[in-house]
């Protein structure tokens, strides 16, 4: 018996409710850090971009990390679901590095003078964009499913050491782009305040990242059972 | 005094709000 999600084109799952959620507890992000965290001397309300630019970089390197060892995980295992999920996290990876390339330049143009430099972190943040863009690109081009996950498996393994790079870029090299202020040898040296606003905004953007993602894989698994059922139909045709 | 800088956070927030949701829109409408 045919499932009504392929018949109608609806997406099973509870995935949605997740979503609205996640959605609520975002604006509760934005009310915590606009109207409840205090001004920062320095760089004045600017500063306050950086509630929403950390935790994005940071749900879009958990994102390629998912990718990466979703991937290994495919190549050893051959189980589809990983790609799927890779394939999901790495679509919604893009979209959080979308963010934080759009908000950074926000923010150095009034705190540097400048919306772009070709510093270390951001041109290889830039560069992580590009090769998990192309991942996608690749994914929507190669049409044979074994094929098309094997070759995504071995471009989301090689993406991952660039995440890595980007987050000890600002000590290997001398950047443009801030040390950081909370995962340092000595501790975190953001004021009280202001440090519940980024860890909670951090949690808020892990729990956004898994129900994108959920997402984005209820949907992906969907859409193969739909096509499967569809050749099953041609070929019993 | 801080900078008056306000119109690049506000200008921050919106363009992050309107992708993030933009996106969870997509998915939440898209059928298979």
């Amino acid at each position: 018996m045919t499932e009504p999600a392929r018949v109608t084109g609806a997406v099973p799952g509870r995935s949605h409710v997740w979503l609205w959620l996640a959605l609520a507890l975002l604006a509760g992000v934005y009310v915590r850090a606009l109207a409840f965290t205090p001004v920062e001397r320095v760089q004045g309300l600017a500063q306050k971009i950086f509630y929403i630019h950390v935790p994005s970089a940071w749900a879009a390197f958990l994102a390629f990390i998912v990718v990466s060892a979703c991937s290994v995980g495919y190549l050893v295992l051959k189980d589809q679901r990983l790609d799927l999920i890779a394939a999901s996290s790495a679509e919604v990876g893009v979209v959080f590095t979308s963010g934080v390339l759009l908000t950074g330049p926000i923010w150095a143009k009034p705190i540097w003078g400048a919306w772009w430099t070709w510093d270390a972190r951001l041109t290889s943040t830039l560069f992580l964009w590009f090769i998990f863009f192309g991942y996608l690109v690749m994914r929507s081009a190669v049409g044979e499913p074994g094929q098309r996950a094997r070759y995504s498996s071995v471009l989301g393994i090689l993406g991952a050491p660039l995440v890595v790079f980007i987050h000890v870029s600002v000590t290997l090299f001398r950047t443009t782009h801030p040390q950081p202020v909370v995962l340092k040898p000595q501790g975190p040296t953001l004021p009280g305040e202001m440090l519940t606003t980024l860890l909670l905004s951090v949690a808020v953007f892990t729990v956004f990242y898994l129900a994108l993602t959920a997402r984005r894989y209820a949907l992906a698994k969907a859409e193969l059972a739909r096509a499967q059922a569809l050749a099953e139909g041609d070929h019993a045709a | 005094m801080p900078p008056d800088n306000g119109r690049f956070m506000i200008a921050a927030y919106v363009v992050l709000a309107v992708l993030y949701l933009g996106y969870t829109l997509y998915l939440l409408r898209r059928k298979t």
